[in-house]
C-alpha cells in the first residue's frame, strides 16, 4: 500500500516526481540533439516511459536493489542519481564511474544500488534473482526491483528468472516496461499473450497498470513491494506506455511505424501528469513552466561542463579485467601504449 | 597435521564441507546437488549438514544457475555453482561471457562476481558427444575469467580453496576421469595452492611436456615407463598461465610437447606453442608438437582412439627428441 501522507507531504512527493520526469525528458532531448551534432556517440531515450519509472521509483526505498535496463533514466534521476553521472557515462570521460568502457546509456550508480547495465536484454533478470536470494538468506528486509522491455519477455533469461523467483519465493518485483516496440518489432509480433498474464504460468501474481499514469503505477508497485517485503513472493508488473522516441539514435522510426505519439499530446505521460497535478491543485501553468525552464538550465550547464572533461587515461583500458593486472596484460599494455 | 587418504571426489567434498563450516556466505547451487549429492556425488552429504538454504537444488536451467550465482556473488555471498556436465554449460555462455566475465570491467570494479563455477569435463565415462567435452578454450578465450583444473586429490583441495577465496570468477574444471582414478593423502585442515601457479610433477633435462587435468597422470606414467628425462608441467591454472614455469623449463630443454584432451585447433596447445615461439625461439632445437584430441566431436564407441594415449605421447616425444 502507498504510505499515508498529509496533503503537504503528498504535494511535495508528487511534484518532486513530476520534476524528475521533466528533467529526464530534458536530458533525452539534449542528448538526441547532441548526437545529431556529433557531440555524443549514441543514446537510447526514455521518452514516453517517465511516468512508469517515476511511479515505480516512488514505491521503492533507498536500500532496495535495482537491476535496471538501458532505458531507465527517469528512474535513476528520481532515485537521486545526479545527471553528471549519466552525462559522464554518455561522454565516456575520465570522470565516468566505469572509465568510459561502455557505450552511452549503459549507466552504473552503485551508490544508489543500481547494479549496472548490459546490452544483451534480460540477462540482468537471473542476476536479480540471485540478489533476491541473498536478501532472503540474510533476512535483510529490502527487496530487488528488476526492469526490462516487452521484447525481453521472449528470452530464455526471462523465463529462467520468473521461474526461479517463484520456486524460491523471493523478495523481488519484476517490472516489464511495455513501450510497445522492440526496435522495429511491435508487441503483437513479440508475444500472443499479454505479458502480465505470463505470471500465472510461473505461479506468481501478475498485474497490469497504465504506465502513463504515475500515481497508479506508484500504487501498483507499492503493493508488489509490500508483498515482497512481507515474504509473500514476487510479482510481475506490466506497465504499458509508448516508446515516443526511436529505439536509439541509430534508427529511423518512419521505416516501421506510423502511429507516433507527439510530445505534448494527450498521450504524452508528462502532459498526463501535469494535468493530474493541476486537477489536484498541486501545480499550475506557472509552476510547470518554471520546472521546465529550470531543467533546461541545469541540463545545458551540466552538459557543457561535462563535455570538457577529457578521455580516461589509456592505461585504464587494461585495468579491472581481473582483480590484479596479469603478466600478459602488462605486456600488451607496454606493446600498445 | 592429520590427513586422510581420499580420491578427488572426496577431496572436493571435504573442501566444501570445511569451508562451509567456517563461512556461512558459501552457498552451493546446481541440479541434483542436494538429495542426490550431485550425479558424481561431489556434494554428497552436504544437504544434511547445511540445509536446503545453503545446498540449493535448482530448476533445470544452466543460464539461471549461473545468473543466480552472479547475483548472489555481487550481493556478498560466495556461491559455488555446479553445472552437471560441462557439455550442458553452453546455454549459460551468454551469462558467463557477457555478465560473469565483464561485470568487474564494466563497472570499473564497483560490482564484481567472485563465484566458483564447478563442472566435470572430458572423457573417461563413455559419455559420447554430450558427456565428454573439453571446452576450456571457450573460457580461456574470454577476458575476465580465471580457469583452473586439478589433476590429483591433493591439488583439488588446495586449488578449490583458493578458487573460493579468489576475488575473480573462477571456472573450475574437474576432470571426471580422475574423480575416482587414484587416492592420495589429503591434509584435513585448509591449505591453498595459489591461482596461476603450475606444478613440476616430473623433472628431467631433455624435453618439456606441458599438460593439465586428466592428461597429467597419463603423461607422468608415459615418462616413467619409458625412462624419458622430461620436465612434466601440470599447468593447474589455464588463466592466468604460469609463464615463468614454462619459460624456465623450455630454456633448459629446448624441446616441447603439449598434451591435452581437447580438440587441437585453437586449443591451449596453440596458445602455449605461440607463446614459446614468440618469447624463446632461440632456445628451441625442435618444432613444438601437440598431442590432442582430434578436431572431431567426442565419439562414444571409439573413445579410446579420441583421447591421447601413451603411444601417441611417446611418438611425439621421440620425434622432438630425435629432431636435428
Amino acid at each position: 500500500m502507498v504510505e499515508e501522507l498529509n496533503e503537504q507531504a503528498q504535494r511535495e512527493k508528487y511534484v518532486r516526481g513530476f520534476g524528475a520526469m521533466v528533467l529526464s525528458r530534458t536530458l533525452d532531448r539534449k542528448l538526441i540533439t547532441a548526437q545529431r551534432q556529433g557531440r555524443v556517440g549514441f543514446y537510447t531515450p526514455s521518452t514516453g516511459q517517465e511516468a512508469t519509472q517515476v511511479g515505480a521509483s516512488m514505491a521503492l526505498s533507498k536500500e532496495d536493489i535495482i537491476y535496471e535496463y538501458y532505458r531507465d533514466v527517469a528512474l535513476m534521476i528520481h532515485r537521486g542519481v545526479p545527471i553528471e553521472v549519466m552525462l559522464d557515462q554518455v561522454f565516456g570521460n575520465s570522470s565516468d564511474l566505469a572509465k568510459g568502457r561502455q557505450m552511452p546509456s549503459h549507466f552504473v550508480a552503485r551508490n544508489y544500488n543500481f547494479m549496472s547495465i548490459q546490452s544483451p536484454v534480460a540477462t540482468n533478470l537471473p542476476l536479480a534473482v540471485g540478489a533476491a536470494y541473498a536478501i532472503k538468506y540474510r533476512k535483510k528486509g529490502n527487496i530487488v526491483f528488476a526492469t526490462f522491455g516487452e521484447g525481453s519477455s521472449s528470452t530464455p533469461d526471462f523465463h529462467a528468472a520468473m521461474n526461479m523467483a517463484a520456486v524460491f519465493n523471493l523478495p523481488i518485483v519484476f517490472m516489464c516496461e511495455n513501450n510497445g516496440w522492440a526496435i522495429s518489432t511491435p508487441v503483437e509480433k513479440q508475444t500472443k499473450t499479454e505479458i502480465w498474464k505470463k505470471a500465472d504460468a510461473y505461479g506468481m501474481r501478475g498485474v497490469k497498470v497504465d504506465g502513463n499514469d504515475f500515481i497508479e503505477t506508484y500504487k501498483v508497485t507499492a503493493e508488489a513491494v509490500e508483498q515482497a517485503r512481507a515474504g509473500n513472493g514476487p510479482t510481475l508488473i506490466e506497465a504499458v506506455s509508448y516508446r515516443m522516441g526511436p529505439h536509439s539514435t541509430s534508427d529511423d522510426t518512419s521505416k516501421y511505424r506510423t502511429d507516433e505519439v507527439q510530445e505534448g499530446s494527450e498521450k504524452d505521460p508528462i502532459e498526463v501528469a501535469a494535468n493530474t497535478l493541476k486537477e489536484m491543485g498541486f501545480i499550475n501553468d506557472n509552476v510547470v513552466s518554471r520546472i521546465k525552464e529550470e531543467s533546461v538550465r541545469i541540463v545545458e550547464q551540466k552538459f557543457d561542463e561535462r563535455e570538457k572533461i577529457p578521455a580516461p587515461d589509456p592505461e585504464t583500458m587494461f585495468h579491472d579485467v581481473l582483480a590484479e593486472l596479469t603478466w600478459n596484460l602488462e605486456e600488451q599494455m607496454r606493446e600498445i601504449l | 597435521m592429520s590427513s586422510k587418504v581420499m580420491n578427488m571426489v572426496q577431496s572436493l567434498n571435504s573442501t566444501m564441507d570445511l569451508r562451509m563450516s567456517q563461512d556461512d556466505s558459501i552457498i552451493l547451487l546446481g541440479e541434483d546437488i542436494g538429495k542426490d549429492g550431485g550425479v558424481f556425488r561431489v556434494t554428497d552429504g552436504l544437504l544434511d549438514k547445511y540445509g536446503e538454504e545453503r545446498v540449493v537444488d535448482t530448476p533445470l536451467v544452466e543460464l539461471g544457475i549461473v545468473g543466480m550465482a552472479i547475483g548472489m556473488a555481487s550481493s556478498g555471498l560466495k556461491p559455488i555453482a555446479e553445472i552437471q556436465f560441462q557439455d550442458f554449460i553452453y546455454t549459460a555462455m551468454d551469462q558467463i561471457i557477457n555478465q560473469m566475465a565483464k561485470l568487474r570491467y564494466r563497472t570499473a570494479g564497483l560490482i564484481t562476481a567472485p563465484l566458483v563455477l564447478r563442472t566435470p569435463y572430458g572423457g573417461g565415462i563413455r559419455g559420447g558427444l554430450y558427456h565428454s567435452q573439453s571446452g576450456e578454450t571457450y573460457f580461456a578465450h574470454t577476458a575476465g575469467l580465471v580457469v583452473m583444473t586439478p589433476s590429483n586429490p591433493y591439488d583439488a583441495k588446495g586449488m578449490l580453496s583458493s578458487a573460493i577465496d579468489s576475488p575473480d570468477p573462477v571456472i573450475f574444471l574437474e576432470p571426471k576421469k580422475l574423480y575416482r582414478a587414484s587416492k592420495a593423502e589429503v591434509p584435513e585442515e585448509d591449505y591453498k595452492i595459489p591461482v596461476g601457479k603450475a606444478s613440476l610433477v616430473h623433472e628431467g633435462d631433455d624435453v618439456t611436456i606441458i599438460t593439465y587435468g586428466s592428461m597429467v597422470p597419463l603423461v607422468s606414467r608415459a615418462v616413467s615407463n619409458n625412462s624419458v628425462s622430461a620436465d612434466v608441467i601440470d599447468l593447474r591454472t589455464l588463466v592466468p598461465l604460469d609463464i615463468n614455469a614454462i619459460t624456465e623449463s623450455v630454456r633448459k630443454t629446448g624441446r616441447v610437447v603439449v598434451v591435452h584432451e581437447a580438440p587441437r585447433t585453437l586449443g591451449m596447445g596453440a596458445e602455449i606453442s605461440a607463446l614459446i615461439s614468440e618469447r624463446m625461439i632461440e632456445y628451441l632445437y625442435a618444432p613444438i608438437l601437440r598431442v590432442t584430441g582430434p578436431d572431431t566431436p567426442f565419439p562414444y564407441r571409439l573413445e579410446e582412439y579420441y583421447v591421447p594415449n601413451e603411444k601417441r605421447i611417446m611418438a611425439a616425444v621421440q620425434k622432438v627428441l630425435e629432431f636435428r
